[in-house]
This record gives structure tokens, sequence and C-alpha cells, in this order.
């Protein structure tokens, strides 16, 4: 009997209190998500939108030229020479034995065979085209020019000096308070990124293919096994140790001169890539054997306080990849761009002359074989 | 799962150590500031040629156009740019003189030639030069010296430009090479092809041949002493062999109902490979000059032709049609199967082993125009170098740096000239010469 009465007493307090305590356990309700609604006009709705409808096929599309139907030899200047062979007058063959009278009736060709089993090219018909597309990627094409440079040039004014330095003239003003010093109006000469072959010159405007149906699109890769792990996985641990033991090799060389005297601060990366730069401007490999560009030079130079190189000092310390001629070759390149860019003085903070007193330049030309 | 735990703290330890690198050694560094270089220009190198010093009247004349002969043989590759004279703060009048680098400096020359020409007692050219490289203000190599005759001057003026050019670039010579090639006059129906000799630069041409006869496709022998050439003189395409120090004519391969073409010596001057095509198939055959014992090398149903050896002598790259287009083909020199190596787009054709033996340049049609490229031998880093209504023909400088080929313009008063071009594709120009020109071969250097 007890036993009831307890049970029903525990049952109502329990009740009671999920009553007044309850609402303390209950999840915070979801912030709300706010998110900004403008209203836009039907036109600018219509700009949006139009560039996603199909191009529609132009019925005036003018028919794509072939190529180069009336192309002529570039004009190539004449070499002036002392005495120009005597063409009038050349020295006919004396002992070969005399051929025989033309007699063109009888020549016969060689067997037209080449045609049997290679037809010639279709090219595909215009008339097809719904919309006439450029074949040449979207990419802007790099244009021909003279000089390869990591940046690209335009061509500069045609009275203006050929520098590495843009400069505005300067005229001095008649009659001004303080004449502007006279100064020659100069820029860097016109420079592309890339050698760009006849071959690889910017096609003409004119479409030379149409626009072709797309392929149907692969399927999905959802739901397929994953493939399964390389043999080569299996070197990443030995890979990483042994960029550990290198990471950590260098630590220890760089930390090795520690006991010389204080040097001030370090250069910071933008001292470093200044200079970098500085160099790079004169480092000309257009007159290097392939050999030679196949080879990494490591060049040391002494510096003088106010930037200059000591020329004198330019040493050869290492190369890799090619023979000694050719790592000559290379290393005077390079000797080359460090007196020529630094006859100056090169713009490194004199504040920390101890940090770049001795300098090791890795000539690397890897990027520059592919140009 | 222990590995792969140790594996990812390496990782990321490695990651923090590179990352910390520069900075710790830069911060840390007592040592020489290290920089590494990876981007340049690739411009003509400045180079100034004032005149030879003339070392007695009698060689004013032969100063002056020996050094216009080096400086256009410079200039003409692209890779230097000749200072005009105009431009010279001090004239070079002493040969023995030490050179004022500051005033070379100040004009940017680069590298300057110093030479003298004198004559001897017998009437002979004594030619010699230096070569400095102004901006460390010390000479390159050394000095040399070349003695001729007057007729021999522009040989001698090849020499120092080739010298100069070698010690710069560090590329194998060139200049002091000829080309043999067919000249052409006369309308297009009607044209007149003779076989004609001429400097590389297009200078002291001379005709091997009368024009009674259709001549194709002159190469010279490995000693550059014979020319291989297909004639059309009998009527039929033969294969002759001239000698050009006697000038005697002979033909190789006489086989009744037969047309033999596309000769090309083995690197030993004593094999050629070629072209028969008999009962309407063309295959490739060596020929032994020697005893003319003939060999067959191919065997298909299908055209091959244009076979070239390389510099090695133990292959042979070809054309083919066996997949249906012309394709490029190598194949051992005792024949076996043939590899494929062209899979462009497009038909392949003439190729021409390179004398580095690195590379194959080929004749390229495609979308109705034709190109002269390069390819490495397994097909790969494909370079079109050129590109117009009919490119044709490639042969080899003898360093394999550049490539002369025949250009022909479109319709009826078309003209075949002879081009070069650069193996960067830099550097195309036509060659100079007197007449329509085409199928050029291009002599190993002279001895």
């Amino acid at each position: 009997m007890h036993v009831g009465h307890y049970i029903s007493g525990a049952g109502h307090l329990g009740l009671i209190g999920w009553l007044l305590w309850g609402g303390n356990f209950a999840p915070a309700p979801e912030p709300f998500e706010v998110s900004e609604v403008s209203v836009i006009t039907a036109e600018e709705y219509a700009a949006l939108t139009a560039p996603e409808t199909a191009p529609e096929a132009s019925t005036e599309a003018v028919a794509p030229s072939p190529p180069e139907t009336a192309e002529e030899p570039p004009e190539i200047p004449a070499t002036p020479t002392e005495e120009p062979p005597d063409s009038s007058d050349p020295e006919a063959a004396q002992a070969s034995d005399p051929d025989e009278a033309p007699d063109v009736s009888e020549i016969r060709p060689p067997e037209p065979t080449d045609a049997e089993d290679t037809p010639p090219e279709m090219a595909p018909a215009p008339s097809e085209s719904a919309a006439l597309i450029p074949e040449e990627s979207d990419q802007p094409a790099p244009k021909k020019a003279p000089r390869v440079a990591p940046e690209p040039v335009a061509p500069p004014e045609p009275d203006s000096k050929v520098d590495e330095v843009r400069q505005e003239e300067q005229v001095p003003e008649e009659g001004a308070e303080t004449p502007a010093e006279p100064q020659e109006a100069t820029a860097p000469e016109e420079a592309a990124t890339e050698i760009v072959t006849e071959a690889e010159e910017e096609p003409a405007a004119a479409p030379t293919a149409s626009l072709r149906p797309q392929a149907r699109p692969k399927r999905s890769t959802v739901g397929q096994k994953p493939k399964p792990p390389k043999e080569n996985d299996k070197t990443d641990t030995a890979a990483i140790n042994s960029a550990l033991e290198e990471a950590l090799g260098e630590e220890e060389e760089t930390a090795a001169p520690q006991s010389a005297a204080p040097a001030g601060p370090p250069l910071s990366q933008g001292e470093r890539d200044a200079l970098r730069v500085a160099v790079q401007r004169c480092w000309n490999v257009g007159s290097l054997s392939s050999a030679a560009l196949a080879t990494t030079v490591i060049v040391g130079v002494s510096m003088e306080r106010d930037g200059r190189p000591d020329t004198g000092s330019i040493r050869l310390i290492g190369s890799e990849g090619g023979s000694d001629a050719a790592a000559r070759q290379a290393f005077e390149a390079a000797r080359r761009a460090i007196i020529r860019c630094g006859a100056n003085g090169f713009d490194l903070p004199e504040e920390k002359y101890e940090r770049w007193q001795d300098i090791e330049m890795t000539f690397n030309p890897e990027n520059m074989r592919i140009k | 799962m222990m590995t792969g735990f140790m594996t990812l703290v390496a990782a990321v330890a490695a990651v923090m150590l590179g990352a910390a690198g520069p900075a710790a050694a830069q911060d840390s560094e007592r040592g020489p500031l290290r920089i590494e270089i990876t981007e340049g220009v690739i411009e003509p190198m400045p180079v100034a040629v004032p005149d030879f010093v003339a070392q007695g009247g009698a060689a004013q004349d032969w100063a002056s156009r020996i050094a216009r002969v080096v400086a256009d043989d410079l200039s003409g590759t692209g890779l230097f740019r000749e200072i005009p004279r105009e431009a010279f703060i001090s004239p070079i009048t002493s040969f023995s003189s030490p050179v004022q680098f500051a005033d070379w400096k100040a004009i940017n020359a680069q590298a300057l030639i110093s030479g003298a020409v004198e004559m001897d007692g017998n009437g002979g050219l004594v030619v010699k030069f230096r070569l400095y490289d102004v901006f460390a203000g010390q000479e390159l190599g050394e000095g040399l010296r070349f003695a001729g005759t007057t007729q021999g001057w522009r040989r001698m003026a090849h020499k120092v430009a080739d010298a100069v050019y070698s010690r710069i670039t560090g590329e194998g010579p060139y200049f002091d090479s000829r080309v043999a090639f067919v000249a052409e006059t006369g309308p297009k129906n009607d044209r007149q092809k003779r076989l004609a000799i001429m400097d590389y630069d297009g200078a002291n041409m001379q005709y091997l041949t009368e024009g009674s006869s259709i001549v194709l496709a002159p190469r010279f022998s490995p000693d550059g002493q014979r020319i291989l050439f297909t004639s059309y003189r009998s009527g039929f395409p033969r294969i002759y062999l001239l000698d050009t120090g006697s000038m005697q004519l002979r033909a190789l391969e006489e086989q009744p109902g037969s047309m033999s073409f596309a000769p090309r010596f083995a690197p030993d001057g004593r094999t050629v490979v070629y072209s028969l095509t008999r009962g309407g198939n063309t295959d490739i055959y060596t020929l032994n000059i020697e005893s003319g014992q003939t060999t067959r090398l191919t065997s298909s149903p299908s055209i091959e032709t244009a076979p070239s050896f390389s510099p090695d002598g133990s292959r042979i790259v070809f054309e083919s049609d066996r997949s249906g287009n012309q394709q490029l083909y190598v194949m051992p020199v005792d024949g076996g199967t043939p590899e494929r190596i062209s899979f462009g787009k497009g038909r392949y054709g003439t190729p021409v082993w390179s004398p580095r033996g690195d590379l194959v340049a080929f004749t390229k049609q495609s979308k109705g125009r034709f190109h002269i490229g390069v390819m490495r031998l397994d097909g790969s880093e494909e370079r079109l170098l050129t590109a117009s209504f009919l490119d044709e023909g490639p042969t080899w400088s003898p360093n394999g740096r550049v490539i002369m080929f025949t250009r022909e313009t479109q319709g009826a008063g078309g003209q075949a000239s002879l081009y070069s071009v650069d193996i960067t594709g830099r550097n195309l120009k036509r060659v100079r010469t007197d007449t329509g020109a085409s199928d050029p071969s291009w002599s190993p250097l002279l001895k």
C-alpha cells in the first residue's frame, strides 16, 4: 500500500519539476539566417542572363579566305659585300661529261605513287558551321620581339634611348627659377616573354574551323572504387626522411659560421629580390650554346660598400650539368651580367653591408631553355 | 597506422623547416649571401668589329674586307649585334697596343675583335686576331693567326668568325662551309635546273652541271669532296656521284625498269642509302660504292623513302606511309622493325638527322601549310620553326645549330629560294643567291 503512495508521489513530483524547470534544458533556438535581397530591373536581369544564351548563327559571316594565298617572302636586307659573286659568267663544270641534249618529250617523271595511299587532307567545309569560333585558345598569343625577357615590354618611342630604366624627357624651361637638368627620354627595349617562331605567330583573325558539337561528358566517378595506392607511396617516408636530413644538414651548415662577429639585421626578402631582378636584367643567355644552357653555375663575388662588384673577385665556385667548356661559357655570361648591371652599384642597404659583402649567385638557366 | 602518424609528423616538420629554412639561414648566416637567378634575357650580344689593322699598305684593302665578312658572319647568326662603326670612340690603330676598355664599355660593346692583316713575302695573306670580353676587361682565349692566299681571303675571314663564335657561344663552328643546291632559272613551266655550289652565305657561286637535264637533291659526302644527286639525264631518275675535285661523274645505280632517288651518304662515306622504285613499290636500299653490292632494308608494300643516317651510322630515319599517312620511322642500319616517331596531325617527310644526333629536322604539311620543324628521336618536343605556302628539304649546318631549307612562293611566277633559321625558331632569313635556288645540302666544315 505504501509502495503505491511512494510511486504516485514520486511521479507527481517529477511532473511538477519538469513543468517548472524542464524548459531550461531545451536547446537554444537556431539563429536566423539573414540575407540581403535587392530588387533589380528587368533590363538588368536581361543583361545578366544574356551571356548564357547561345550565340545566334550569323548568316552574313564572311567565308574564311585560304591562308597566305599571296604570301611573299619577307624582305631581307641584302648583306653589303665588297665583291658580289660573278653570276653572269659562272665557272661551269669543265671535267664533267657534257649532258645530253635535252629531250623533254622523253622524260618520264616518277610514278605518282605518293597519291595512292595518302589522300589529301580535307579542311572542314565552312558552310557547315553554325557559329564560327577562332581555332586558337582564348589565351593571348605572345607577340614576336627581338628580345626575350621575364616581363613583356611594349616597343619604346622612336626617339627614346634604350635603357633599363624608363625616364621622361626633360627639357629646361626658359625663365624657370630652377632650370631642370636636361634628360633624354629612355625606355627599355621591346621584349616578349618567349621565343615566337614563324609557325607560332598570331594567326589571322579569320576563323579556320567550324564549331563542332561537344562530346558527351565523361561518366561521373562517384561510386567508383578508389584506386589502390601506388608503390611510390611506400617511398614517401624515405623521401621525407631524406628531405628532413637535407633541411637539418643545411641548418647545420648555415649555423656553423656563427662564431663570426655580429653583422646587423639580415636582408629583407624585398632587398634580396631587388638584387636578383637587377642581375637577371643583364643575364643574357641568347648567345649561349645548348650545352651551356643546360649548365647551372655558382658564381662568387665580393662587393664594394657602394654596391659595386669587385670585378676581379668574380669566380666560378661550382657548376652542374655540363662539361667544363659549357661551364666556362655559362660563367662568362654570368660574369658579364654581374659587371654590367653592377656598374652603377646595386641597390643594397649600406647598413647591412656585412650581410652582402660576399655573394654567391646561382645561375640556373632551366627556365630559359624552354623560352 | 603508426607509420602513417609518423609520416604525418615528419611531413609537418619538413614543411616547417622548409618554410623557416631561408629565414633562419638569413638570420644566422655569417657566410656569403646566396641568391638564385632563374630568369634572364635572350637578345643578341653587342659586338664591336673595327677594321683590322693593315700592317703594310698592300694589306689595307684586305683588312677592311676581312673585318666586314667577320662582322657579317657573326651578325648573321642572330646571336650577335654589330655595333655601328660610327659609334666607336677610339679606333684601334695598333694590334699590340692595350685596349681602352672604358671606351668600348661606354658604347655597350660586350665583345671586341681586334685584328691585323699583313702580306707575306710570297703575296699571301696573314690574318691574326684577338677577342676581348670588354666588361671583364680581359682577353677571351688566345689570339689566333691564319695564313693563306689572297684568293682564300673569305675563308680566312670565316675562320676568324668561327673561332670567335665558338669561343663565345660554345657551339661548334660553321661559317667555313659550303652549300650545294639546285640553281633554278626560267619560268615555272620551263625551268632550268643546274647543280651549283656556293659559300654558306651565298658568295662564290659556281655551277657544277650544265642545264641540259634536270637535277635534284644534291647531298655532300662526309668529307665534303663528293656530291650525290639525282639526275634525269638518262630519261629516268638515277643517282650520280660527282667528285668536286676532279669533276668526274659516275652513275651509281643502273637497274633497268627501276628508278633510284633520294640518296644520302652513310657517315663512313663508303655506303649510300637511297630509295628504289621497282614494280610500283618504293623501298629503301643501301649500296656499297666500291663493291656495288646492294642491300634491301625495307620490303613493305607502302612507300618508304627519304632515308637519313644517324651520325654514328647505327640507325636510319625515313618517311613511310605504311600507317596510311606519311610519318617518320627509325630502323636499325641493317633493316629490322621500324619504330614510328612522329604522331602529330598532318604529314611528315624528308627527315634529316642532326649532326649532334639529338634532333631530327623534317618537313610537315598540316592544314594547307608547310612547316620546317624539329623533334627529338622519341618524337617528343616537336617544334615547328616556319610556316609558309611551301617549305621543304631541311639540311643541317655542320654544328647542328642552323637549318637551311627551300621556300617556294605560290602562283605561276612562284620562285624557289633558300632560307635559314636557328633551331630556336629565331633569325629566319633568306640566303642570298643570284638565281632561284632549291634543295640545299650543307657541307661539313672545310678542312
